[in-house]
């Protein structure tokens, strides 16, 4: 009995091979599993930590305006986009939004509208009293903004994504630099030399000469940063701002899922939404099928190019230079572009 | 038991090797764009051998493509937009430092003859930017833009003149450009004393439009020779003077290479030869007969130098997408066709990527230049 028990006991402990090959497969599954997770764990942490940032949008007396939830997946959508100064001469998330763009993608139709708000348009705050619109994100954060946004324009926003400048510089490197052809020379003498230096009030003299060319991060955002010597002053950075984006966008559209831990390193700390990764993925996808001549890009320029806006008399606004929107004007073409 | 053991312990490397292997596998799944780098053109080998002498600026260095291989020229520093003398014996050369810039005449192996402008300054608005030298056709001359005068936050640049032999001193203003455009660039001296160059304006669109300008004398009101709507610039004289290449976009982010026949005051019908790319800074050979220009290539849109013959510029415009990155590509200086991405009628130009891997990614924010000697 003995010698028979020993006898089932080494058969079983012997390995036979269908049980070794479902041993192999297994643990091959759960290494390469491992390495693919090891591979994806810096998306997975920034999916957590800088995507669907929640904010609750103040309710508003605006009939037009409500809170609704995100439109669903395949439906168009509003983003709004912020981009901000973020250096040491702010408080964290206490920051001017240098950029604001209304994107309005279509899946369905691959058509996407972007419109830029001059960053100096003088607006009745969500959180109380009128400022340029610029400071909303300052009192409020991201909330705010948006609330701010949607009652004055009589829009629904269904997503925000903030960067900040160094994020920006970070992602178009990573992206191995964008393709522009600049349209005329930017040259700046005040543009403001305040990342990674000690005084970050001092200036510096910015050349971006034009034509074609292949723009790093650093040159890229002097070329949307600069307005000191634009004839349009805000409007033609925010045209360039656009412009920019587009760039973005042609590069990005050719990114892989393993580009995405470089581009999740390159924002780290720099870029914060509301949208999921559900929403991102969709989003890349949106950017990878739809043409530029599908993209309608929409500046509020000020009279006499386009009487959306108008230059405010400082004298009435603090001593503030500021834009004074037309909303009669404005109106009309947001309710065309974001229904 | 032993060899559950020994299985344990074979396994434990297996997955340690797999896992890691799907770990550098995915990392080389990423795309080019976000993959690859410049390279410089001493470490790549053109596609082709030209005739004569190229020399063209990246990053902030000066190479000499000569019989078949590049060479790197010049000291350190921040160089481009080298402009050859007439006498293909010299050239000017933009150095860049931080808030200005200079310009300095360099024997062809790339030393420093000697600084003909000093632009800097203590002050950071009393600094200047000097851009886009050429040399006048008699070779007496050094025409350029300069941000000067300055009026507080407004700075362009104006069309300048200065002996070549002369100092600074002697440098005269010849154009008054349109306030808060960045003014006049790439101006071009003829031999009658005249000059072309490129001036921005702005139109009531709001849209920013670049027009090439013929001007008779220093002051002159200058006649457009481009269309506001053409949106040109980049202009680039045959060696005889009666062909103007340049870049044109139409207000978009694409552009065109077109020549059109110059009588030395007006521009004649413009014959479009590429389109559909980035094109940028077209340079003519010595003989007239081909065009040199940067475009980007690829994925990840490193501008590579492009190389175009031109057998006959006489009738029928054609436009040819051909700058792709699958163009063809041959091993010899004769001409082949390039593969087209898109069904086109037959092309009379054909376009050559020069260099296999060359990508003359220029230093952001400089025009990318060259120039056949």
């Amino acid at each position: 009995m003995v010698g028979q028990g020993l006898a089932r006991r080494r058969r079983a402990s012997r390995l036979h091979p269908a049980r070794l090959a479902v041993l192999t497969v297994v643990c091959l599954l759960l290494s390469g599993m491992a390495g693919a997770a090891a591979y994806f764990f810096p998306v997975v942490v920034a999916g957590v930590g800088q995507t669907g940032q929640t904010v609750v949008v103040p309710p508003n007396n605006s009939a037009k305006v409500s809170p609704t939830p995100s439109a669903p997946p395949g439906s168009p959508f509003t983003v709004l986009l912020l981009g901000s100064d973020d250096d040491s001469k702010f408080q964290a998330d206490h920051v001017l939004t240098q950029s604001m763009i209304l994107v309005r993608v279509e899946p369905a139709t691959k058509r996407v509208t972007m419109l830029s708000i001059p960053r100096d348009l003088w607006v009745p705050l969500s959180t109380g009293g009128s400022a340029k619109i610029d400071a909303a994100y300052s009192y409020g954060g991201a909330a705010a903004a948006i609330a701010t946004v949607q009652r004055n324009f009589h829009v629904h926003i269904d997503e925000y994504a903030w960067i900040g400048l160094k994020g920006l510089i970070k992602l178009i490197d990573r992206l191995g630099g964008i393709d522009i052809f600049v349209t005329n020379p930017v040259l700046d003498d005040f543009y403001p030399n305040d990342l990674d230096v000690k005084n970050i009030y001092g200036y510096k003299r910015v050349a971006v000469l034009p034509g074609a060319q292949h723009l790093n991060g650093a040159t890229a955002l002097e070329y949307v940063r600069s307005r000191h010597n634009d004839i349009n002053g805000d409007f033609g950075r925010s045209a360039r701002q656009q412009q920019v984006l587009l760039a973005i966008k042609a590069k990005a559209s050719t990114l892989t899922a393993a580009d995405l831990p470089d581009i999740v390193d390159a924002l780290k700390g720099e870029f914060k939404t509301s949208m999921g990764l559900d929403r991102v993925r969709s989003l890349l996808g949106v950017a990878a099928a739809f043409d530029l001549a599908n993209v309608k890009q929409v500046v509020l320029y000020a009279c006499p190019s386009g009487c959306y806006t108008s230059y405010g008399n400082g004298a009435l606004y603090g001593g503030q230079s500021v834009v004074v929107p037309h909303w009669n004007q404005i109106l009309p073409v947001v309710k065309a572009s974001f229904p | 038991m032993i060899l559950r053991r020994i299985a344990a312990i074979l396994f434990l490397p297996m997955m340690l090797a797999f896992g890691s292997g799907v770990y550098l596998y995915l990392g080389t799944m990423k795309s080019k764009v976000v993959k690859e780098r410049a390279q410089l053109p001493t470490v790549t080998k053109p596609r082709f051998v030209l005739p004569g002498t190229m020399f063209v600026a990246q990053e902030g260095r000066l190479f000499k493509l000569k019989a078949g291989s590049f060479t790197e020229i010049g000291p350190p520093g921040d160089w481009s937009q080298p402009a050859m003398t007439p006498d293909h014996t010299k050239m000017i050369a933009v150095s860049r430092s931080g808030f200005y810039s200079d310009l300095y005449l360099l024997d062809l192996d790339g030393h420093i003859i000697k600084r003909l402008t000093k632009n800097d300054s203590k002050i950071i608005d009393g600094n200047h930017w000097i851009f886009y030298p050429k040399v006048s056709p008699d070779g007496a001359t050094l025409t350029y833009s300069f941000d000067s005068p300055k009026y507080g936050y407004q700075v362009d640049m104006a069309v300048w003149s200065m002996p070549l032999n002369g100092t600074q001193a002697q440098a005269r203003r010849r154009t008054t450009p349109n306030g808060h455009t960045g003014g006049d660039v790439g101006p071009i001296p003829l031999a009658g004393g005249g000059i072309l160059f490129v001036r921005h304006s702005i139109e009531p669109s709001t849209a920013v439009t670049s027009q090439i300008f013929y001007q008779s004398r220093p002051f002159a009101i200058p006649t457009p020779l481009t269309s506001e709507a053409d949106d040109c610039s980049q202009p680039a004289l045959s060696p005889d003077g009666t062909q103007l290449a340049m870049i044109c976009t139409g207000g978009k982010q694409t552009a065109k290479v077109e020549v059109a026949p110059f009588t030395g005051s007006a521009l004649g019908p413009a014959k479009v030869l590429l389109s559909g790319a980035l094109y940028a800074a077209p340079a003519w050979s010595p003989d007239g007969k081909a065009l040199a220009y940067f475009a980007p290539a690829g994925a990840a849109g490193h501008f590579q130098l492009w190389y175009l013959a031109l057998p006959d510029l006489a009738p029928s415009a054609s436009a040819s997408p051909s700058t792709s990155a699958t163009a063809s590509v041959g091993t010899t200086p004769s001409v082949r066709p390039s593969a087209s991405p898109s069904p086109s009628p037959p092309a009379p130009f054909k376009s050559r990527r020069a260099s296999i891997s060359v990508r003359l990614q220029p230093r952001p924010g400089f025009r990318h230049h060259s120039v056949a000697s």
